[in-house]
């Protein structure tokens, strides 16, 4: 029964599709939490020197690359790779 | 004695927001480089370029009331604990209780302040311009004390407080019991308050307050074993708590050659060898130490750039940049060289 779901495609598009969730749902975590002090530092800097406001901002969204590491996985595993495609 | 009621303990995080911010407020301080110009500007000078800085304002507002010398030693105490109040202002939780605790020692300062003025007769007027309300008691309550006719009414207004028991040790002939009193009690209160966090830098801010101590009490044996005061009232004037407290107390009521000898080896020694060679004035030495402690707070804020440690730098420098500027004013007034000034400027 549950090999005959997997040849059809049933468990493994499951698995598949809560993999992908969770790489891109993983990395947003991450990234939050490490935008959390990143954030919260950038705020304390511009308060006295509004003027680091862009640099701040920059160094802010760095770790948001991580997300599209995530989602790349993501797209990856629904439409390239899988039987979604 | 009220209880005393921790906050819950944080990630380090809850240090990024402060940290930054006194990051950013430390390269507003005054450059080293600025004192040795600030030199050869006379007093009026001095000022101006004062009102180029962060103290803008406290000058303008005090200076239709002061000026020369006053002018810049009052509106650089009230800066300072201006600035000091925003640090507890922008902090929450843990950073906001230890900061507090450190400032303690403005409340401290104050009510030594008041004391020695009401022992040698001041007046409120008098004592109010030295108040410096950067700790806990605010300026209102410290004014009320000033006015105050008598020290044991200063000393009853603290009834109920830790501050009392210290305070009545006063025996109507010496107040340097009770300044030895007050000095043993902060440093008691901020082991406490340090020991009952549980963040690294918490141990570090210790490990910073017993380095001072030790500096304090240095400073006390190079003046006391220069002129030769006997061993048993220098170690009443030693405040405990120092990591090096117990060679400190073997060497006092040394001969002044043998305390300098013994000293050798010692992780400050690197920072006062030559001015102690050069046979300099324990003022020279006392502000060479300074300028140590302040290069060690920032050293150890290194070790843990999250933490209470790079707030702490701050406040050791900014404490220093005033001390500084107040040291150069008054030098300048009373027409001292400017190389005996740069001597006692810590830089």
């Amino acid at each position: 029964m549950v090999v005959e779901n997997i040849v059809d495609g049933g468990i493994l598009y499951g698995l598949i599709a809560v993999g992908a969730g969770l790489a891109t749902g993983l990395a947003g975590i991450g990234a939050g939490v490490g935008e959390q002090g990143i954030g919260a530092a950038v705020v304390g800097v511009v308060a006295e020197e509004p003027g680091f406001l862009g640099k701040g901002l920059f160094l802010m969204l760095l770790p948001e690359t991580l997300i599209i590491f995530g989602l790349a996985v993501s797209l990856i595993l629904m439409f390239a790779w899988t039987p979604f495609a | 004695m009220p209880v005393l009621r921790l906050p819950k303990f944080g990630k380090p995080v809850k240090y990024a927001y402060i940290t930054g911010r006194v990051r950013a407020m430390k390269t507003k301080l005054i450059p080293h480089e600025m004192y040795q110009r600030m030199l050869g500007m006379d007093i009026p000078e001095i000022t101006r370029y004062l009102e180029e800085t962060q103290y803008k304002e406290e000058i303008d507002l005090m200076a239709k009331d002061h000026s020369g010398a006053e002018l810049v030693e009052y509106a650089t105490f009230a800066n300072l604990a201006k600035t000091y109040k925003k640090l507890l202002r922008v902090s929450i939780d843990e950073p906001e209780f230890l900061i507090l605790e450190y400032l303690r020692r403005w409340d401290i300062w104050n009510i030594k302040t008041i004391l020695r003025g009401k022992f040698y007769g001041a007046g409120d007027e008098e004592i109010m311009k030295y108040l410096v309300p950067a700790g806990e008691l605010d300026l209102e309550f410290l004014e009320g004390l000033a006015k105050k006719e008598r020290i044991e009414e200063v000393i009853q207004a603290f009834d109920g407080t830790d501050y009392y028991e210290a305070l009545t040790q006063y025996d109507g002939q010496m107040l340097s019991s009770v300044e030895n009193a007050l000095d043993k009690l902060y440093y008691f209160r901020m082991e406490r308050a340090v020991g009952g966090t549980l963040s690294v830098g918490g141990g570090l801010l210790l490990k910073y307050v017993r380095k001072e101590i030790d500096v304090k009490n240095l400073v006390t044996l190079f003046r006391m074993n220069k002129a030769g005061i006997e061993a048993a009232v220098i170690h009443d004037n030693l405040l405990p708590g120092g990591k090096l407290h117990e060679e400190f107390s073997r060497m006092a009521g040394q001969s002044y050659n043998e305390f300098v000898r013994g000293l050798e080896g010692y992780p400050f020694w690197s920072a006062i060898s030559d001015v102690v060679a050069e046979g300099g004035s324990v003022s020279r030495i006392e502000a060479r130490l300074r300028a140590y402690l302040v290069r060690y707070a920032w050293a150890l804020s290194n070790y843990h750039p999250l933490s209470i440690l790079p707030v702490l730098g701050y406040i050791v420098s900014k404490e220093t940049e005033v001390s500084n500027i107040r040291k150069i004013v008054r030098g300048k007034e009373a027409g001292l060289s400017a190389e005996l000034i740069e001597e006692q400027v810590v830089a």
